[in-house]
């Protein structure tokens, strides 16, 4: 297969495109099931989450007379295509390497800050006053949060590059191999605080509830998405659910890639995903109330910007 | 009814509209008929907090002069098609505010409602009930 051809499969059908789409909305269905299920209820059938995208693809996209209408219909767009190319960067260990040509840990890194700042030019250009409040709190989060992230990025690569003997690799192909010959960075003391960094980034990321205020229907009326309805709002949907995946996986080729080859190393991953997602997403968000914005910015600033740092600071000093 | 009605019938998202009530009928929506004691949630329902993304419109309270052009604006805000559902004895008749000066209820002679519930509160199954036969009438205007 010629190498155009080969990455515009990466990108729209596997390990991106249909594939992510359709495990981004399983993990989301069985998020709401697992929720419903630990508050004892029955919960939505398992592709509730398809089904509100086909709804919402048949009704009426409605563009408020404020709003600037090219950026306020542009907008989703943006944020699933930059989510479906972060998906194709991402290996699922043993079974997927993404191309070198498509970019490494950092451009993944830029593209992980997508959505937010999509949410953020949503929300503005609606020209809704519940938007603009969708605004400043995502950026106040995404301030919280950008430099733990960076911090763990850097961290993970240059902990793999001295183990290789160069000084820092930012490939993630590399990243994974490396904790495949010589044991995952899960089980390795010195990798732990920026662990515990990862897990805090995780959740706020993913705009799930601790951190959910940028979208808060209770408060502010679900903020920059307020002013979207039928197919935009799918595509916001789609963006989400994307974004779950791609960040669950990015914790897993980060931390813990050991996987077989082959299909075996596929159902392993998936296995992952699902333990991860279970764990890291949905038990939290059933757990815990949201936190205030405020105190969420100084949570970042004080616990995981701490763990980063000295997660930092240990893997260059051993 | 083609296919994809079929399956978007499967997806009503309600949205509530506080018509001045006491909040006895809102506090049995949000915490019991629905999530997390009982479940409508497993008839495909999820509450929005916009009334653009709205199907089915949950009223309570009895329409009080000072919200009533608040509510007709919100209302006509959102997308056909809709149904309402009056939820409590407030919406339907004025209730225990029946005939009080400052209030211009009941909602039906603004709005128009196909589904009644009345209570004062109601018990979450009649919600439940309610929001089930909702259903049935916004399948046929899909």
């Amino acid at each position: 297969m010629s190498e155009p051809l080969s990455l515009l499969l990466s990108v729209v059908i596997f390990p991106s495109g249909l594939f992510v789409l359709a495990l981004g909305l399983a993990l989301k269905g069985v998020d709401r099931r697992v929720a419903a299920r630990l508050q004892r209820r029955v919960g939505p059938p398992l592709l509730q989450p398809a089904i509100d995208l086909v709804k919402l693809a048949q009704k009426r996209t409605f563009v408020p007379d404020v709003a600037c209408r090219p950026v306020f219909l542009a907008a989703p767009l943006v944020g699933v295509v930059a989510m479906l190319l972060a998906a194709a960067l991402v290996p699922i260990p043993g079974v997927y390497e993404p191309d070198p040509v498509l970019g490494d840990l950092l451009v993944l890194f830029y593209l992980l800050a997508v959505p937010g700042v999509v949410l953020m030019i949503a929300g503005s250009a609606s020209g809704s006053p519940f938007g603009a409040v969708g605004f400043s709190r995502e950026m106040m989060l995404m301030l919280g949060y950008e430099i733990p992230i960076v911090l763990v990025i850097v961290a993970v690569a240059l902990r793999t590059g001295q183990g290789q003997g160069a000084v820092i690799t930012f490939s993630l192909g590399e990243i994974v191999q490396y904790q495949r010959t010589h044991g995952a960075f899960l089980f390795d003391p010195i990798m732990w605080p920026t662990l515990l960094a990862f897990s805090a980034f995780l959740p706020a990321n993913l705009g799930i509830i601790p951190f959910d205020m940028p979208e808060a229907e209770t408060e502010v009326l679900e903020g920059p998405l307020l002013e979207y309805s039928g197919p935009t709002l799918g595509l916001f949907r789609m963006m989400s659910a994307v974004r779950t995946v791609v960040v669950l996986a990015l914790g897993i080729c980060l931390f813990f890639p050991n996987a077989p080859a082959g299909i075996a190393g596929l159902a392993v991953w998936a296995v992952k995903l699902l333990v991860l997602a279970t764990a890291g997403v949905t038990v939290l968000r059933v757990s815990v109330g949201r936190k205030r914005i405020d105190r969420a910015f100084i949570y970042f600033f004080r616990w995981p910007l701490a763990f980063a740092v000295v997660g930092l600071a240990t893997v260059v000093i051993v | 009814m083609g296919l994809l009605s079929r399956i978007s019938s499967r997806s009503p998202w309600l949205y509530r509209i506080n018509a001045g009530s006491c909040n006895g009928c809102d506090v049995e929506l949000a915490t019991t008929a629905l999530i997390p004691r009982f479940d409508v949630e497993r008839l495909g329902c999820q509450y929005c907090g916009s009334p653009r993304h709205a199907d089915i419109v949950l009223i309570t309270g009895p329409l009080t002069v000072r919200v009533k052009d608040k509510v007709l604006r919100l209302f006509e805000e959102i997308p056909d098609p809709k149904v309402t559902v009056a939820v409590g004895i407030c919406p339907i008749s004025g209730g225990v505010f029946r005939g009080s000066y400052s209030i211009c209820g009941p909602v039906s002679k603004y709005i128009p409602i196909d589904v009644d519930v009345p209570g004062c509160p109601p018990r979450p199954q009649a919600i439940i009930e309610g929001i089930a036969k909702a259903i049935e009438v916004w399948k046929e205007r899909l």
